[in-house]
């Protein structure tokens, strides 16, 4: 089931242009990771997304509607955590959620209990009573996503949620969101972290000035941009092993040796990695060996370059 | 009416506020009255100085609120901007009443000489309403609420001054008097004077409709800025 889609929508500040006929569709159960360099639009696709931006051009469809897409009954059904921390500071943790849940028209039994689910659901249980500006960031950051999640909303928007915290924490979130795909969640997470991404995300979404430049999984992704495989072997006497028979296999590249490694290169597929450690180990000792291959960084520095991007926010 | 709700208590959460909200209009109670001015006791003509000082106050919140992204987030949930701000307009509204009760029946129960409390409550009653309004207005230039608020306190000096609020206007050069018009503490200073001279009762009205002018004008300033 389609949860959301953006279909050319086109978003301008000013004479610049921040979506570019942008075409997004959201699936029920998906965890979709946003990339994008600063600038690219990840938050203004998000804010057009949930409403908080008008856009100029095209359409937008939440949960089947296009003609209002953000009337309260589907306002009702999305969660924002923004990537400033919003909660109040004056305010107890609980406090805030009982803001949240009050807002999103939770009352008496109920709003109590999804209060104290949304506590305990991110490892704040105990802390209910304590004032924001007493918690780490790490903590602060897991209220943040709280507040969203006391009127379990279907789809989860999730702004940069993690930055700035320790690993644990982050560990943590990432756990959570999880849990939350589990149970049914559809997530849109954008975050600069690839290793977020990679852990997470059933389908990853990568944007570059205002574009959608690719999308895939994470495995299609990384097929798009490996063009060889790379295998390094240390070994213990690399002069008495005959490059020229690695050389002949099939697949084979290239073979550089360096020291104590052999580096050899193969075309993506060659499936030649077991011949090839058989006829080193039959000449050498193999003490270790390590597969390059490429990872999600690598894609995303492939697709947008590797160029700095400072201009500013987005 | 959870925003409602909240607003009053985010009011009172800290202490400067608790200070300003129930300290301050106590101790306009007790302040002696003055000799040939001003005509009511001191507290009473400073008590819009105090006024003023509440309403930018409590309008920081707002401020606060869209300075952290706040109001973002509630931008995605199932409640308008009007929604929202009417009901914090709402809670700062009661605190500023009930204040201007504290002030005008806690100095007839001290058996101090107000003339007309009952209208003396209306005026004050209609300047916190302009107070808020151009708090709100003010409030929506900002980003930055430490800015915001530091630029207001020292222009709330000049329009208090000018306004004849803290020195009688009688004394001030033709152009300056002529200027004091604009600014909504001068209409309260007359309003102060009326209650103590009773004259035209349209006069009384004309004041408070300068004063409801300012507030709908500024509602209005205010209101348009939503979220960033």
């Amino acid at each position: 089931m389609m949860i959301a889609s953006m279909q050319g929508v086109v978003k301008r500040y000013g004479s610049q242009l921040v979506l570019d006929y942008i075409d997004l569709d959201i699936q029920e159960g998906e965890i979709i990771g946003l990339l994008g360099p600063n600038g690219a639009g990840k938050t203004t696709l998000i804010q057009t997304l949930t409403g908080i931006t008008a856009f100029e051009r095209g359409k937008v469809e939440l949960f089947g509607q296009t003609e209002n897409p953000f009337s309260n009954q589907n306002k009702e059904k999305i969660g924002l955590v923004t990537q400033e921390i919003t909660v109040f500071e004056e305010l107890t943790a609980k406090e805030n959620l009982q803001f949240f849940a009050g807002v999103y028209g939770l009352k008496g039994e109920e709003k109590k209990k999804r209060v104290a689910e949304a506590l305990e659901f991110v490892g704040l249980a105990d802390k209910g009573g304590k004032m924001p500006t007493k918690f780490s960031g790490g903590m602060k950051r897991r209220l943040n996503i709280a507040c969203a999640l006391t009127h379990r909303p279907k789809l989860l928007i999730m702004d940069e949620p993690t930055v700035g915290i320790d690993p644990q924490s982050r560990n943590y979130i990432l756990e959570a969101v999880k849990k939350l795909r589990d149970s049914g969640t559809t997530i849109l997470y954008t975050t600069h972290y690839m290793e977020e991404v990679q852990s997470i995300a059933t389908r990853v979404v990568i944007m570059d000035q205002g574009q959608i430049i690719k999308e895939g999984t994470v495995n299609e992704l990384i097929q798009t941009v490996q063009h060889e495989e790379k295998v390094k072997m240390d070994v213990t006497d690399p002069e008495s092993v005959p490059i020229h028979s690695l050389e002949k296999i099939a697949g084979v590249k290239k073979v550089i040796v360096s020291g104590s490694q052999i580096t050899v290169i193969s075309a993506v597929h060659s499936g030649n990695l077991d011949r090839i450690i058989s006829i080193v180990k039959e000449y050498a000792g193999v003490l270790g060996i390590q597969a390059d291959k490429p990872n999600l960084e690598d894609v995303f520095l492939t697709l947008t370059g590797k160029h700095l991007r400072d201009k500013g926010g987005e | 009416m959870t925003i409602f709700k909240f607003a009053l208590k985010r009011s009172f959460s800290n202490t400067t506020n608790i200070i300003f909200l129930t300290l301050f209009p106590i101790a306009c109670i007790f302040l002696p009255n003055g000799e040939e001015w001003p005509f009511l006791p001191y507290g009473y003509q400073y008590f819009g100085l105090l006024i003023l000082f509440v309403g930018i106050r409590l309008a920081t919140i707002i401020l606060e609120d869209r300075e952290k992204g706040v109001v973002k987030r509630l931008a995605v949930a199932p409640i308008s901007h009007f929604q929202y701000l009417s009901q914090n307009l709402l809670a700062y509204s009661i605190i500023l009443i009930l204040q201007c009760i504290i002030v005008v029946y806690g100095g007839v129960l001290l058996g101090k000489e107000l003339y007309q409390p009952g209208w003396l409550f209306i005026l004050y009653g209609s300047f916190s309403f302009a107070s808020l309004a151009i708090a709100l207005a003010w409030i929506s230039i900002y980003r930055n609420k430490d800015a915001s608020f530091l630029v207001y306190m020292s222009l709330i000096f000049i329009i208090v001054v000018l306004g004849g609020l803290l020195i009688p206007i009688e004394i001030f050069p033709d152009l300056l008097k002529r200027v004091a018009v604009i600014f909504p503490t001068y209409w309260l200073a007359e309003g102060l004077k009326w209650i103590v001279f009773s004259e035209e009762i349209l006069d009384f009205l004309l004041i408070n409709g300068v004063l409801w002018l300012y507030t709908i004008v500024f509602v209005i300033v205010g209101s348009i800025r939503k979220i960033n």
